[in-house]
């Protein structure tokens, strides 16, 4: 008997540990006439083990049959034998594409969706024409996917076909897609489209606010800061975090641009020491603490820092202490010196310390 | 050099979770945030979306995230580290395997330290095993202690440990278990005989498959060293090595969630440990 059938003989053992070792030595033997066998095993194997092990061996294999046989999994009405294909493609890289491409266009809508999650997060040549028909497909479960995939490669060259889908598209996941997918791309154009979709974002539901505010955190300018803090008080906690997450992220980008960072109203500064004083998440005061350090400069807000030292809430007193000792301002190293000696939290007295 | 916003913190972390199995929660966020600038100055890297970037979708390799690995954790071992986590393993999991052997007649216990290092993981289970279940020296008991590197196995046999490696033993169990010798403490022989140290590269898949039948697998703060196909292949392979009842130990922030699906978990007060049913 061959090495190969031993193996093959030995998956329908009945013992679980015996069936994965065959399923390794079949990716470690590496001859393509193992790959039918691995694929009819997986149909029938009950053990989450095994199958993983399959999977696995699929993965080693170096020939294009464990690519197609991973792409025939998509049919499959067990879903994780279907993310098992997804698995066994995320590994194969470019010599998966002309595969997957002719899956795209053979393909039903199912099949097409699969082929896209096969892609996602991974950076393959060649995927060009394959996203282009994405983005122009009927079904707007491939449209979003498509949409996602793009954001998280940052691939520029979509830009405008993303925004035309989100200024025509009706589909709310498909627009929230386009939202996200534009925020991680960052580019400064979008603004305006989206402006145009959505011109007042007090009235936008919170399934929208939550990427548009990426987006503008991404892009936006002094107006968009002053427009985002005064969300602060109107929208429930949950949103807290990704404000303040805009406003740090829009504040961050006028120093490096050398742009002048935007005033501090009356209005915004009730509102961010309401937030870090409040009852929200200790990492959403925190972030409010080091919001309003940008302004430290100030008498009134370094004043409110230096009580925020005293917290109770040791993610408060760490957003003041690294919010004043950035502040540079003068007089202030006595003052966090003598917080660095009282303080007991191991995390916040390096950040008074430095 | 701007730093990580804390929704970029929770995007690492949950990134982190996934590659290494470490969980990160929000105290953690100064920790990681000074770890995180001190990659991005060694990339060149000045925006934190840039760093979340690479590590999410550029680091296909996985060679930053083990960059990152190795600023976050530590490699410090001593016995009775992380205490909490063996007061589980004597108070919850180690009587109810011996209860279910008993039961049988089984007289045989077998635990595997995995990357054993120096072998202070491996005489704290031996003084935990005598102290819960003293009978334990009439039964068939090996604490099988294994690692790569010769020199670190060497240690393991000597059982002779400087005073840093046994600061937190309880005072009854030094006295107990210990003796002092000069600026070092030696295992008592007794406890001593029950670890025995082995040669075994977790990656060496044919060497693995001899390690069976095992009803404890410790291999705390190892496998957030590995890539994630080793890691994926040493998991499975504890799966295979265990008996059915068995429990695999990792260190306290570590998770096998994202790596297998095949153990059940088990939380016993804060601890959650792995169990193959």
């Amino acid at each position: 008997m061959s090495v190969l059938s031993e193996h093959i003989e030995k998956l329908t053992s009945a013992d679980e540990a015996e069936r994965s070792y065959a399923a390794e030595d079949l990716g470690y033997l590496n001859e393509a006439a193992g790959v039918p066998a691995l694929l009819e095993r997986l149909d029938h194997e009950p053990s989450p083990v095994v199958r993983d092990a399959i999977c696995q061996a699929l993965i080693r294999l170096d020939g294009d049959e464990a690519i197609q046989g991973a792409i025939g999994l998509f049919a499959s009405d067990d879903a994780q034998i279907r993310n098992l294909g997804v698995e066994v493609l995320r590994h194969k890289g470019d010599r998966s594409i002309p595969f997957l491409k002719k899956a795209m266009q053979e393909g039903d809508q199912d099949m097409r969706k699969f082929v896209l999650d096969a892609l996602s997060g991974v950076q393959a040549s060649g995927t060009a024409d394959l996203y282009a028909a994405a983005l122009a497909d009927d079904d707007p479960n491939v449209v979003i996917t498509a949409v996602e995939n793009i954001g998280k490669l940052r691939a520029g060259e979509y830009v405008s076909r993303i925004e035309e889908i989100l200024a025509n598209g009706e589909h709310p996941m498909l627009i929230a897609a386009c939202l996200e997918s534009l925020a991680e791309i960052g580019n400064e154009s979008s603004l305006a489209v989206v402006r145009r979709r959505f011109p007042e974002l007090t009235e936008l539901p919170t399934f929208f606010l939550t990427p548009y505010l990426k987006l503008l955190g991404a892009v936006g300018r002094e107006r968009e800061f002053v427009e985002i803090a005064l969300l602060l008080p109107r929208q429930a906690a949950h949103i807290c975090p990704v404000i303040l997450s805009a406003l740090i992220a829009i504040h961050r980008r006028c120093i490096h641009q050398t742009c002048p960072p935007p005033e501090l109203s009356q209005a915004m500064r009730d509102v961010l020491e309401t937030v870090v004083e409040g009852r929200d998440p200790p990492a959403c005061r925190y972030q409010a603490a080091r919001v309003l350090s940008f302004w430290a400069a100030e008498d009134d807000v370094a004043r409110f820092l230096i009580s925020c030292l005293e917290s109770s809430e040791r993610l408060v007193r760490l957003g003041a202490a690294e919010g004043l000792r950035m502040s540079q301002r003068p007089g202030l190293e006595a003052l966090l010196l003598k917080h660095t000696l009282a303080e007991t939290d191991i995390d916040v007295r390096p950040a008074l310390g430095r | 050099m701007p730093e990580l916003s804390i929704e970029q913190f929770q995007k690492l972390s949950q990134q982190i979770y996934l590659k290494l199995g470490l969980h990160f929660d929000d105290k953690k966020v100064y920790f990681l945030k000074t770890r995180v600038a001190k990659r991005m100055a060694a990339l060149g890297l000045v925006d934190p979306k840039d760093y979340l970037f690479r590590i999410n979708y550029a680091d296909a390799q996985g060679i930053e995230m083990q960059a990152l690995a190795n600023l976050i954790t530590t490699n410090e071992t001593y016995m009775f580290r992380e205490y909490d986590q063996l007061q589980a393993f004597a108070n919850y999991c180690l009587p109810e395997v011996l209860s279910a052997k008993q039961a049988k007649g089984d007289k045989t216990l077998r635990i595997w330290s995995a990357g054993c290092s120096s072998g202070e993981e491996a005489y704290t289970l031996a003084m935990i095993v005598q102290e819960v279940f003293p009978q334990i020296q009439s039964w068939d008991c090996a604490i099988v202690a294994t690692d790569v590197d010769e020199n670190m196995l060497r240690k393991v046999a000597a059982a002779r440990y400087g005073v840093r490696s046994v600061n937190d033993v309880p005072e009854e169990y030094r006295e107990k278990y210990l003796t002092r010798s000069g600026d070092e403490y030696l295992v008592k022989p007794r406890t001593a005989a029950l670890v025995e140290a082995r040669h075994l590269n977790l990656h060496e898949r044919l060497a693995m498959r001899a390690m069976r039948n095992f009803d404890f697998i410790f291999c705390r703060n190892v496998l957030i060293y590995f890539d994630d196909a080793s890691r994926k292949a040493v998991v499975d392979q504890f799966y295979n090595s265990l008996n059915k009842g068995g429990y695999v130990f990792l260190g306290h922030s570590e998770s096998l969630g994202r790596v297998s699906s095949a153990f059940h978990m088990k939380r016993f007060d804060n601890h959650l440990v792995y169990v193959k049913e």
